[in-house]
């Protein structure tokens, strides 16, 4: 018979790495002194250049990257504990999110270098955002169909088409682009490169799409007759699917797919108070079992990462139970909190907490890779397709 | 005390090819109709595996307790019908306080508040229910009162019940039982019911995973519709979701194992019995929604391992019990250091 292929080995975090813990929380206490709960559990999707240019002064932006560029050449982990931090606290991290987990890295790993010295330093120093420009309207999660095209032109590309659910389009300043600068929408995978776009280019409009808050964070962004230099192919014309492929395990492991509303725990914690019935006591026990658990995993695969593995089956199997956890959280958290409450007059306040991670909830498993998406993956690995 | 990863690979090595080879469904069946499988114990004994946690001055094969949750993992993942998790822990646990643990298959009691046990000028009194192959066992290894004793089967009356794995878990009523031999010992009850919890949870990845390897090998065997079941989306994605609550409780089970072997806080124990228990009854519905009719026969193979989860998940502290002690430390500790504590893996305080 032969044995499942799922291996997560257990993996701790290296002595230096947990110094860096140590380090990251003082700092987050004296910056962040007075978030409302409500505030707090936004965290990688509120955005605040301040903070960012704060973190960047503190050296946590892009602290795995070459000296050369501004980096510590530190190690992922390194990288993981911050995040962790940052979630676990709800800063409002989310200027600097994406160029500091994949922008950044796909430049050091794909970019010409005149890319790399003119992007990178500004990365790090918390002055430079980047977006993602990957669905389209009709490319969700069947991501190959992408139909934006780049034409060669006179020293560089001229661009057409239209992105979506451009996550904070509006206030960054790049967007790495996929889009097809070769064949036809049938040659799927092949013919895609990735280009970065300086937003603020001519032929460009961001327009926002509002979410079901009332919230402006996605875009619709279009590109009519848009040029884009040559210096600014990533990597080599036709190796778009490569790369973004190549990063998705590094975006779905990640702290961001368990612990986005970990804040709704510590905030049943509090409502239950220090001494709950017995009932409250199992529910939150099995709460921290299952995120403790979760951790566990995430840890592991981060493990996996840095000794050169691509665990893209572990990976999607932590972000399907992540998703579902940070999910199952505000529902469970409202029901006992409002049955357990220590105090009556707090209650009020926890229920909206509770409610604004409600309507936050779907998106868990939509983006970075739907629920449905992550299982055909993880069912390609138990070799069922 | 570390083990190194050679001894752990020949340990599980041995394991493995044992329990898969000679742990047969014949002699799974046959034991839950009372034949006690003395050969497979026989061969087992010969390896040393259940001394695999026993120093080697009384007897053991001188591994740790890690080890002994590898072989225990193999053991899950076989249906192994013998008392492995109790001789292992309680020839340990003896071994530990000095005594020479005796030959042969041991049966583990353990005083808890709510059934307590007291060892007094070498004798044991109290009642203890549900103890897991107390009625096959020629010695049971009791843990109270600071104290552990080794009392023989002679001295004791058991009330002889079956359990829905089909093993005994019996009831013993110790009457001022004379224990062959007792000693201080280092491990208080408290922590004996996390080991054995420990033992359980690893026992349950172990089980999970074979589960895991059964239902997705049927799905590619069966077919309708003039096609292997496996290529609908439908059985691809519930066997995608089931491998989820497989992976969580393999990833806790491991890390508790582990930090028990380095000496770590109860923290990680209470967690991964917990998240094992939790997660059992899904991993358990979604396997026999998956194989239909055939796996809820008894002549399939399936049950032997979603009875034995839906029954370990209650043995040694369900998740109600132990899930209740780490949200009550919590709670105790308050909001702030719940995030301190699920990264140390120890309530911070």
């Amino acid at each position: 018979m032969t044995m499942p292929t799922l291996d997560f080995p257990p993996f701790r975090l290296p002595p230096d790495a947990e110094e860096l813990r140590t380090e990251v929380r003082a700092f987050l206490k004296e910056i962040l002194p007075n978030l409302s709960a409500g505030e707090r559990f936004k965290s990688w999707n509120s955005r605040s250049p301040e903070f960012s240019k704060a973190m960047g002064d503190k050296g946590w932006i892009g602290i795995t990257w070459p000296k050369k560029y501004g980096g510590a050449e530190k190690s992922f982990l390194h990288r993981y504990v911050i995040t962790e931090e940052l979630l676990a606290n709800g800063a409002p991290a989310g200027s600097h999110w994406v160029a500091d987990r994949q922008s950044g890295p796909n430049i050091l790993r794909y970019g010409s270098e005149e890319m790399k010295d003119t992007i990178l330093p500004r990365i790090v120093k918390g002055e430079c955002f980047f977006a993602i420009g990957m669905s389209e309207p009709d490319s969700g999660s069947d991501l190959a169909s992408v139909r934006t095209r780049a034409d060669k032109v006179e020293g560089g590309w001229r661009v057409n088409g239209t992105k979506i659910w451009t996550s904070g389009a509006h206030r960054s300043h790049y967007a790495i682009t996929l889009l097809r600068t070769s064949g036809q929408r049938e040659d799927r995978h092949r013919g895609l490169s990735q280009l970065v776009i300086d937003l603020k280019s001519p032929g460009i409009t961001i327009r926002p799409i509002i979410n079901l808050n009332g919230k402006h964070d996605w875009n619709e962004v279009v590109f009519r007759d848009c040029f884009v230099p040559d210096s600014m192919m990533l990597g080599e014309e036709g190796d778009g699917w490569l790369q973004v492929t190549g990063e998705l395990a590094y975006e779905r492991s990640g702290p961001e797919r368990i612990l986005t509303n970990i804040h709704v725990l510590k905030e049943l914690i509090r409502i239950v108070g220090r001494q709950p019935g017995h009932q409250a006591q199992v529910t939150i026990g099995k709460l921290a079992a299952r995120v403790w658990s979760l951790r566990q995993m995430s840890l592991s695969v981060a493990g996996m990462l840095q000794a050169g593995k691509s665990p893209a089956v572990e990976s999607s199997v932590t972000k399907d139970l992540g998703t579902h956890f940070q999910q199952d959280l505000p529902e469970i958290a409202r029901v006992l909190g409002e049955s357990e409450a220590a105090d009556e007059n707090d209650i009020q306040e926890f229920l909206d907490v509770c409610q604004m991670a409600t309507l936050a909830a779907p998106a868990y498993s939509i983006q970075g890779g739907t629920t449905q998406v992550l299982r055909g993956i993880i069912a390609r690995g138990l070799g069922l397709r | 005390m570390a083990s190194d990863n050679e001894t752990r690979d020949m340990f599980v090595e041995t394991a493995s090819r044992l329990f898969s080879e000679q742990a047969t469904r014949e002699i799974i069946n046959a034991f839950e109709k009372g034949t006690w499988p003395a050969d497979l114990w026989k061969q087992v004994e010969e390896t040393g595996l259940p001394w695999a946690a026993v120093p080697e001055n009384v007897g053991g094969a001188g591994g740790n307790v890690g080890d002994l949750m590898a072989v225990l993992r193999e053991a899950g993942r076989n249906a192994v019908p013998l008392p492995l998790a109790e001789t292992g822990l309680g020839a340990m646990i003896a071994g530990e306080a000095g005594l020479t643990p005796p030959s042969g298959p041991l049966a583990l009691a353990i005083s808890e508040s709510g059934a307590p046990l007291r060892i007094e000028g070498g004798k044991v009194s109290g009642k203890a229910k549900r103890v897991a192959f107390a009625s096959v066992c020629d010695n049971i290894v009791v843990v109270a009162s600071g104290q552990v004793a080794i009392v023989p089967k002679s001295a004791v009356k058991i009330d002889v019940k079956q359990g829905q794995t089909g093993e005994p878990y019996d009831d013993v009523s110790f009457d001022a039982a004379a224990a062959s031999a007792s000693a201080p010992s280092k491990v208080s009850p408290e922590r004996a019911l996390e080991l054995a919890a420990l033992a359980r949870t690893n026992q349950m990845t172990g089980a999970a995973d074979r589960i895991l390897a059964i239902t997705t090998q049927y799905s590619k065997e069966r077919v309708q519709f003039g096609r292997s079941i496996s290529t609908f989306q439908a059985i691809q994605h519930m066997l995608a979701e089931l491998s989820t609550y497989v992976a969580a409780v393999a990833a806790a089970a491991r890390v508790a194992a582990r930090d028990a072997e380095e000496g770590g806080d109860s923290f990680s124990i209470w967690a991964a019995k917990t998240q094992a228990s939790d997660a059992a009854n899904k991993i358990c519905a979604i396997a026999h929604q998956s194989m239909g009719a055939m796996g809820f026969t008894y002549e399939h193979i399936l049950h032997h391992y979603t009875r034995r989860l839906w029954v370990w998940r209650r043995d040694y502290g369900s998740e109600s019990y132990w899930g209740a002690k780490l949200g009550r430390a919590m709670c105790e500790a308050g909001p702030d250091a719940m995030w301190p504590s699920l990264t140390a893996s120890k309530v911070a305080t």
